[in-house]
């Protein structure tokens, strides 16, 4: 019985502490987004809530805050949706097909997604460059792609290798090739894994600082976490009101996303990344 | 997930060529094998090129061997940044698992509100980094940042700490700002882990009397080693190459004491100086190489327990 | 679903396509919003008088992320940013590497300070670049507490000693002199003037070195002024920059300030505590070697690759003419890069010591124009600051930074 009546303790108290400390920063940026003085946990300094900051942010014309919430947000999309739509045809190849070294194909794409980005922007750089790249949403599109496809493939073959074979061979005897397998069979029955792949690789692209902070240099494709982290005031002068509402704005759909698909997204993870 | 099954032959539907299927395979391969040859292989090749290069952009391009390395060697700043970037690795990720391990823990036990519990504890994992790093760069605020005031009312210390302007202060806070936003993922990997531990073990051990922490130390522990080795080698590889929460927290200040050699190289290809820059950039994915291959290695063995 | 596969394939084209070089002349310029404003003003004016299309394009306020950003915008190749400003601390780098395009040669250098334009401005023999706004380094004094600014170190280390003491009795956080000692660019902007004439960086032979006689003398005095006189405060090397400076001089605690001349618009508003009391003058002269000032500014270039270069040409045209340097001037409060302006008699009148000022920066010196400087002044600055951390002994500091800029030297050498 004290066991039990510890072991609750126990629990009430880690579940206490985790709250705090995934929410602790998280809620302090919300409460400074809405109060006119960012020293307002200074004694004799009361907190007075307001609009004011989002205000600045959202409507300002010298912070082009909303454009770059607008370029990440179509860049993510699109190289979510263009990296599972590729990676899917190779997923299927792996689940089902005959190939040789699928298994050290499978880590060496592994190995690949773990090179530090460091290593590869200034070639990745000068490449966007010889084709007229810097500064556009290609830019930001292609290597996202390619870098958010190694998890995709680990979590995409995952389920895909769930799907029954027998299924497969009925539509063969029917007839049906690999492709109308891929598309009208597996994709459905998989759905769960190619929603929570899109939405990871969403994420990761929406949140990616390097690559954006080398290959933009103005609001034609700047996104936001670079937005974020150049938004200053003049002269000694930081608006931390402004910069987090901004903040705020700016975490706003990824956070809502992990939210309301965190069973999705927390399933892919572990699918893709306890192996992986 | 099981290793992916090998092709059997003996129910593939006779109609079907077992060469033209191969081509498919290909075929099916292309856009990926493109995608990744082009924009990550090739980019690391052409680095590596460009180290032995000099590439600055006021002198002429020319062929110079190791020299980089050679300077990079004897450079006091970049020693400086490697002993910072593993000191910061050795703090960091045990740190990171060991609160991921206590987060699984709770998060492992049923009650109500768990999915919730689970939700909160993924929104700092999904803040993007530069983002978060704004945030701590205010509760480190000397003036009036959360972390003086929480410090002044726990009473841990009479005076405000100067986080940002000390070396010492500057690291812990870059160690803590990752931790939060990292610790959630190690969590989940090792929740996963958590859960695939027969709960019978625990029935049996219940019956034959054992507490609570006799429990952690000879069932969960042991079986979840291969998940906590392959989660530090994962965490360690993505903790060599943090750049930016220390981009926009300290800006690798102060005076070049948290700058990691992701940072280092960086001001290089600002300064202009690709070369060196690349030379740098090189030895980091080196010394990033060698703990992905044990990682990979580590997950190997792990499926073999499977 | 076909239809939204269709529908998503035409937004991935549109975004594709990258669209044509802008016609219009792109600037890019940083800094605080009221400064962004008179930009505008002024291209919105340009476009008015001339037809031609401006467009600004807004860099952060801090250098270091302007200067990334053309690095990144040159090193491509873009056609834009076609005009640009640029820190006087780069243009070494930008013009070695070849992204200035000349100015055109019947572009009048005369009004210009003649002594800035022709160690700063040319490459080659080629103009590069004009000086839009000037900046040299500064001694603000408390003329309420001081008579008559010091014209060496040593009469001012003695005057902030005494009055010190003496305010020390009504205010006990009173500093006789701030500085901005923290590790950045302004800490050698200020080394270089403790050392004076005599000492910065030494060039000779196409080489750079620190260690000498007159900054061994300057690091010791700027690390006796914390240690053990602390007539500057503690954080002198952790924190203090520009702003922190100006704001201590400004809320009235301090007797000496070192700054640029910004400052002093901002001394003399309405509500500062130190209205009417600020007094400017030159910085005083070391022992050896006379006084000098270090050179900053923005200075204004052309992209190398611009598309519209005729138009370009003409806009760098507009904002160098008399009426808009004077325009700035009266605007923002800043000192233009033309000499003609400084004899303008309603500026006089609104700031009398703006005549003096023109003398300081005839005779302000710069910062080496080497390309590599940034390198060079990151390994000048990480030793000095270790001197006023007292972490190091002046003579092993530089001995040890000549060590590494030797290194720096030897890796950037020009092939013969």
């Amino acid at each position: 019985m004290k066991e039990e009546m510890i072991q609750k303790a126990l629990l009430v108290c880690g579940v206490t502490l985790t709250i705090l400390f995934c929410l602790g920063p998280f809620f302090y940026m919300v409460l400074t987004a809405f109060g006119r003085h960012p020293d307002f946990l200074l004694p004799g300094k009361a907190y007075t809530p307001t609009l004011d900051n989002f205000r600045v942010v959202i409507f300002s014309e010298s912070i082009p805050f909303m454009t770059y919430l607008k370029n990440s947000i179509l860049i993510s999309a699109i190289s979510a949706v263009v990296s599972v739509g590729l990676v899917s045809p190779a997923a299927y190849a792996i689940a089902r097909l005959p190939l040789p070294g699928k298994a050290a194909f499978l880590f060496g794409a592994l190995g690949i997604s773990m090179f530090p980005e460091i290593s590869l922007i200034s070639y990745l750089f000068k490449l966007m460059s010889a084709m007229n790249l810097v500064n556009t949403y290609m830019a930001l599109i292609l290597p996202y792609i390619a870098w958010t496809m190694p998890l995709s493939l680990w979590i995409l073959v995952s389920y895909f290798s769930q799907v029954p074979r027998d299924l497969d061979r009925a539509a063969q005897i029917d007839g049906a090739s690999r492709l109308q397998i891929l598309f009208k069979i597996i994709l459905p029955l998989a759905a769960p894994g190619v929603y929570a792949t899109g939405l990871l690789a969403f994420i990761f692209a929406f949140n990616e600082f390097l690559f954006a902070l080398m290959l933009t240099i103005d609001h034609s494709a700047r996104t936001i976490p670079v937005g974020i982290a150049l938004f200053e005031g003049f002269h000694g002068q930081i608006p931390w009101g402004q910069i987090m509402a901004g903040a705020s704005v700016a975490s706003l759909p990824v956070v809502a996303l992990t939210l309301v698909f965190q069973r999705r997204i927390v399933q892919g993870l572990t699918r893709g990344a306890v192996k992986g | 997930m099981t290793q992916p099954q090998p092709n059997m032959d003996e129910n593939r539907p006779h109609h079907i060529n077992p060469f033209q299927e191969s081509w498919t395979a290909l075929l099916f391969m292309l856009p990926l094998l493109a995608f990744l040859l082009i924009l990550i292989v090739i980019p690391v090749v052409g680095t590596v090129l460009d180290s032995l290069m000099r590439d600055v952009a006021f002198l002429p391009k020319k062929w110079i061997g190791l020299t980089n390395f050679q300077v990079l060697l004897k450079d006091a700043a970049f020693w400086q940044s490697t002993r910072f970037t593993l000191s910061f690795v050795v703090v960091s990720v045990p740190l990171e698992v060991f609160l991921g391990l206590l987060i699984a823990l709770v998060l492992n036990e049923s009650f109500s509100g768990r999915g919730i519990l689970r939700a909160v504890v993924l929104i700092p994992w999904a803040i993007p980094a530069a983002v978060s790093g704004r945030v701590f760069e205010l509760i480190y605020h000397y003036s009036y940042g959360a972390a003086n005031y929480l410090l002044k009312i726990t009473g841990l210390s009479h005076e405000p700490m100067n986080w940002l302007g000390t070396g010492m202060g500057a690291f812990i806070g870059v160690v803590l700002a990752d931790a939060w936003k990292t610790t959630p993922f190690a969590a989940l990997i090792l929740l996963a882990g958590l859960s695939a531990i027969n709960e019978d073990l625990y029935k049996q051990a219940r019956v034959d009397r054992a507490h609570f922490f006799q429990r952690m130390w000879y069932i969960t522990l042991p079986l979840l080693k291969p998940v906590i080795v392959v989660t530090l080698l994962f965490r360690t590889v993505m903790a060599l190459r943090v750049f930016d929460v220390i981009y926009v927290l300290t800006g690798g200040g102060p005076g070049g004491a948290t700058t990691p050699l992701s940072l280092f190289a960086f001001r290089y290809f600002s300064a202009a100086d690709f070369g060196y820059g690349a030379a740098a950039s090189v030895l980091l994915f080196v010394i990033a190489l060698v703990f992905s291959v044990l990682y990979v290695k580590a997950g190997r063995f792990e499926e073999e327990l499977e | 679903m076909k239809k939204t596969a269709f529908l998503f394939l035409l937004l991935l084209l549109s975004t594709a396509c990258s669209q044509g070089p802008d016609r219009a002349v792109v600037f890019a310029v940083g800094g605080a919003p009221a400064e962004l404003d008179f930009w505008e003003n002024l291209a919105d004016e340009f476009t008015r008088t001339s037809g031609i299309p401006v467009r600004i394009l807004r860099q952060p306020s801090d250098t270091d992320q302007q200067r990334q950003s053309l690095v990144i915008a040159l090193k491509a190749r873009m056609k834009d940013p076609d005009v640009f400003l640029m820190d006087i601390a780069w243009i070494g780098l930008f013009s070695a590497a070849d992204w200035l395009m000349p100015l055109e040669a019947d572009m009048d250098t005369v009004p210009f300070f003649a002594q800035v334009i022709d160690t700063v401005d040319r490459f080659n023999g080629r103009l590069i670049a004009l000086p839009v706004y000037m900046d040299a380094g500064v001694l603000y004094y408390r003329k309420d507490l001081v008579k008559a600014p010091p014209d060496t170190w040593q009469t001012l280390i003695a005057s902030a000693r005494k009055v010190q003491e003496a305010q020390r009795k009504t205010q006990p956080d009173f500093y006789g002199f701030v500085w901005t000692g923290a590790q950045y660019e302004g800490l050698i902007t200020v080394f270089m003037e403790f050392a004076g004439t005599s000492g910065g960086f030494v060039e000779e032979n196409e080489g750079i070195r620190l260690n000498c006689p007159a900054n061994i003398r300057a690091l010791r005095m700027m690390r006796e002024l914390i240690q053990p006189l602390a007539v500057s405060p503690a954080n002198t090397f952790t924190q203090m920059k520009e702003e922190e400076v100006r704001m201590a001089f400004q809320q009235g605690h301090i007797l000496y300030e070192r700054n640029w001349p910004y400052a002093w618009a901002l001394h003399e508003a309405d509500d500062s505590p130190v209205r009417g009391k600020t007094g400017v003058a030159q910085v005083p002269a070391p022992e050896t070697g006379r006084s000098v000032s270090t050179l900053g500014g923005f200075h204004v270039g052309v992209s190398r690759y611009t598309n519209v270069k005729a138009e370009a040409m003409a806009f760098v045209q507009f904002i160098t003419s008399y009426d808009n340097q004077k325009r700035m001037v009266m605007e923002l409060g800043w000192n233009p890069g033309r000499q003609d302006l400084y004899d303008d008699p309603s500026i006089l009148a609104k700031a009398p010591h703006f005549n003096a000022l023109k003398s300081v920066f005839q005779h302000a010196r710069p910062r080496p124009l080497k390309p590599y400087y940034s390198q060079i002044s990151a390994v000048a600055q990480t030793h000095i600051n270790r001197v006023l951390a007292g972490h190091a002994a002046p003579e092993e500091a530089l001995a040890k930074a000549d060590l590494e800029i030797q290194g720096i030297l030897s890796r950037y050498q020009v092939d013969p």
